[in-house]
C-alpha cells in the first residue's frame, strides 16, 4: 500500500516537473527577449528618429505597444514610462521615410494589378489541381533548400544556436524527410525554423534601413532589404544550381514556382488581409511592411 | 479505512492538480480572451449554423459573441491619435461607428472559410490596468501567425485594445493610414473615403 502511493508520488513528480519543462520551452519570447535586443535599439535616436522609420518606434514617447513588451521589462521602467508607453494615443505614427512615393504608388498600384488579375488566377488553378497536402510538402522541399541563407545568416547575427538547429533541421529533413518534402524536425523533433535573412544581418551590423522601396514584382522593401534581398540571393542554393546549371528562363521559372507555391498556400491571403480592409492600401501594405521588419530585425 | 480515505483524498487532490487545463496558469485577461475565441470556434463548428444560406445568421451571432471584448471606442481614438482631440463629440460618436463597421467588415467575413484553424495562447503579461496576451493561430497548413492582443482593463472589465498580428499593429496600421490622408487633406474629406469605402464594401457583398 505504502509503496503504490510512493509509486503514485513519484509518477505525479515527474507529470509536474514535464508540465513546467514544456511551459518553460514554450515562452521563450519573454525570457530571452530583453538580452537579444540588438545593439542599435539601445543607443539614444532622439536626433536619428525622423531619419528612420524603425528607430523612430524606439523614442518613448512615442512608441507603439507592440514594441513595449520587448524592450521593456517590467523591473526597470518606471511608472511615468508605463503611462507613456500605455496611453500614447497622441502620439504620432513613425514616420517612414518615402521621398518616392509617386513612384511607389505607381509599381504599387502595377503590383495589385498583377495580383489580381495574374498570380491569382494562376495560383487558384494550381490550387484546384494540386491537393493542399502536395503544396505543402513543395513548400517544405524549396524550404529545406534554403537552408543556406538561414544557416549563415544566424551565423552572421552570431546565433549559433539557431545555425545549430538548421544544421540538424537540415540532415534530418533531408535524410527522414525524404529529400525535405516532409518536416520531421519540427513535427517530431520540434525544432523550429529560424527563419533569419541578410536585411536582418545588415539591421544587426548598425545599417540604417533607409527609404521605402516598391519593386515591380518583389514588392515592398527599402534600401536596407534590397541589399538584403541581393545578399540571400547570392546564399541561395537555388540560384547557385540557376547559375551553373539552368538556362536564364528555366532559373526564372524556378523562382517563380517556389512565389506562386507560396501564394498559394497563405501569401495570398495575408496580402489580401492586409490591402483589402484598408482605407488607403498603399500606405497600409507600407505600414504593415516596416511594422513586421521592425519586429523581424528585434528579434 | 481511514488511511485509505487519507490516500484517496490525496490521490484525487493530486491528479485534478496535474491535469489541470492550461488555462488555469493565465490570469484574468487571458481566460477571457480564450473563452470568446472559444465560444466564436463554437459557432463556426455548429452544424446547424454551417452552409452558405446561414451566412448572414452565423456572422451576427458571431459579432454578438466577440464584439463585447473589444473597445471599439478607444480603438478608435488610438487610430485618429492627435487628430481625436480636436473632435467635437458628435464627430467623435460617428467616428466610432464607422471604425467598428470598417473592422467589423474586414473581419467577419473572414470567418466564412473557417476550417478547423486553431488558436493557442502562449504566454500573458500584465501590469496593473495593461495586459498583452500572446497567441498563436495555427493554419491547416501548419504556418503559425503569431497574434498578440494587448488589453485594458476599465473598470473591471478587460478589453481588447489593439491587435498585433506578426508584429503589425492594427492600431497603429490605421493610424498610419488616417494620419496620411489628414496630413493632406481635411477630417471631412477622410471621413468621405471611409464612407466611400463602406458603400463600395455593401455592394460588393450584396
Amino acid at each position: 500500500m505504502r509503496s503504490s502511493v510512493l509509486l503514485m508520488f513519484v509518477f505525479i513528480f515527474t507529470i509536474c516537473v514535464c508540465k513546467a519543462s514544456v511551459r518553460a520551452e514554450s515562452s521563450p519570447v519573454s525570457l530571452g527577449q530583453p538580452t537579444e535586443i540588438p545593439q542599435e535599439e539601445k543607443t539614444p535616436v532622439i536626433n536619428k528618429a525622423n531619419e528612420d522609420g524603425e528607430l523612430k518606434h524606439t523614442v518613448s514617447a512615442q512608441q507603439p505597444d507592440n514594441t513595449r513588451k520587448e524592450d521593456t521589462t517590467p523591473a526597470n521602467t518606471t511608472q511615468a514610462d508605463e503611462e507613456l508607453q500605455h496611453d500614447d494615443v497622441e502620439s504620432e505614427p513613425p514616420l517612414i521615410k518615402d521621398p518616392l512615393q509617386p513612384y511607389n504608388r505607381a509599381i504599387f498600384t502595377f503590383n495589385d494589378k498583377t495580383y489580381h488579375y495574374f498570380v491569382k488566377p494562376i495560383y487558384t488553378g494550381y490550387n484546384s489541381m494540386v491537393p493542399e497536402k502536395a503544396r505543402v510538402s513543395v513548400k517544405n522541399f524549396f524550404t529545406n533548400i534554403k537552408m543556406p541563407v538561414r544557416f549563415f545568416n544566424c551565423l552572421f547575427q552570431g546565433k549559433l544556436k539557431g545555425a545549430g538547429t538548421e544544421l540538424a533541421r537540415f540532415v534530418i529533413n533531408s535524410t527522414v524527410g525524404v529529400a525535405g518534402l516532409f518536416d520531421p524536425a519540427k513535427s517530431k523533433f520540434h525544432l523550429e525554423r529560424h527563419e533569419r535573412d541578410f536585411g536582418q544581418t545588415l539591421a544587426k551590423h548598425k545599417m540604417n534601413s533607409g527609404i521605402y522601396i516598391v519593386w515591380p514584382f518583389l514588392g515592398p522593401s527599402t534600401v536596407r532589404d534590397t541589399v538584403g534581398l541581393v545578399g540571400d540571393a547570392a546564399l541561395n542554393p537555388l540560384s547557385w544550381i540557376s547559375y551553373f546549371f539552368l538556362t536564364p528562363l528555366e532559373g526564372f521559372g524556378n523562382y517563380s514556382y517556389d512565389a506562386v507555391n507560396d501564394f498559394s498556400i497563405d501569401k495570398g491571403q495575408t496580402y489580401e488581409n492586409i490591402t483589402e480592409p484598408a482605407i488607403d492600401p498603399y500606405i497600409a501594405l507600407q505600414d504593415s511592411y516596416i511594422q513586421n521588419r521592425g519586429k523581424k530585425t528585434k528579434e | 479505512m481511514k488511511y485509505r480515505k487519507i490516500t484517496s483524498a490525496i490521490c484525487i487532490g493530486v491528479f485534478s492538480l496535474t491535469c489541470m487545463p492550461p488555462l488555469l496558469w493565465a490570469g484574468e485577461p487571458g481566460k477571457l480572451l480564450m473563452e470568446t475565441i472559444d465560444k466564436g470556434f463554437a459557432i463556426l463548428k455548429d452544424p446547424s449554423l454551417k452552409g452558405d444560406e446561414k451566412v448572414q445568421e452565423r456572422r451576427q451571432m458571431l459579432w454578438k459573441e466577440i464584439s463585447p471584448v473589444f473597445n471599439f471606442e478607444e480603438m478608435s481614438k488610438r487610430s485618429l491619435g492627435q487628430h481625436w482631440k480636436s473632435r467635437t463629440p458628435e464627430e467623435k460618436k460617428e467616428f466610432v461607428e464607422l471604425f467598428t463597421n470598417i473592422l467589423k467588415d474586414a473581419y467577419i467575413g473572414k470567418t466564412d472559410t473557417y476550417s478547423g484553424e486553431k488558436v493557442v495562447i502562449i504566454s500573458e503579461k500584465q501590469d496593473k490596468n495593461y495586459a498583452t496576451v500572446q497567441t498563436r493561430f495555427i493554419t491547416n497548413t501548419g504556418t503559425e501567425i503569431s497574434v498578440d492582443y494587448n488589453m485594458h482593463n476599465n473598470p473591471g472589465r478587460w478589453t481588447i485594445y489593439d491587435v498585433i498580428i506578426e508584429g503589425v499593429s492594427l492600431v497603429n496600421n490605421y493610424r498610419s493610414q488616417f494620419n496620411n490622408i489628414l496630413i493632406k487633406s481635411s477630417y471631412k474629406e477622410l471621413i468621405q473615403k471611409i464612407k466611400a469605402k463602406q458603400s463600395k464594401e455593401e455592394t460588393s457583398t450584396k
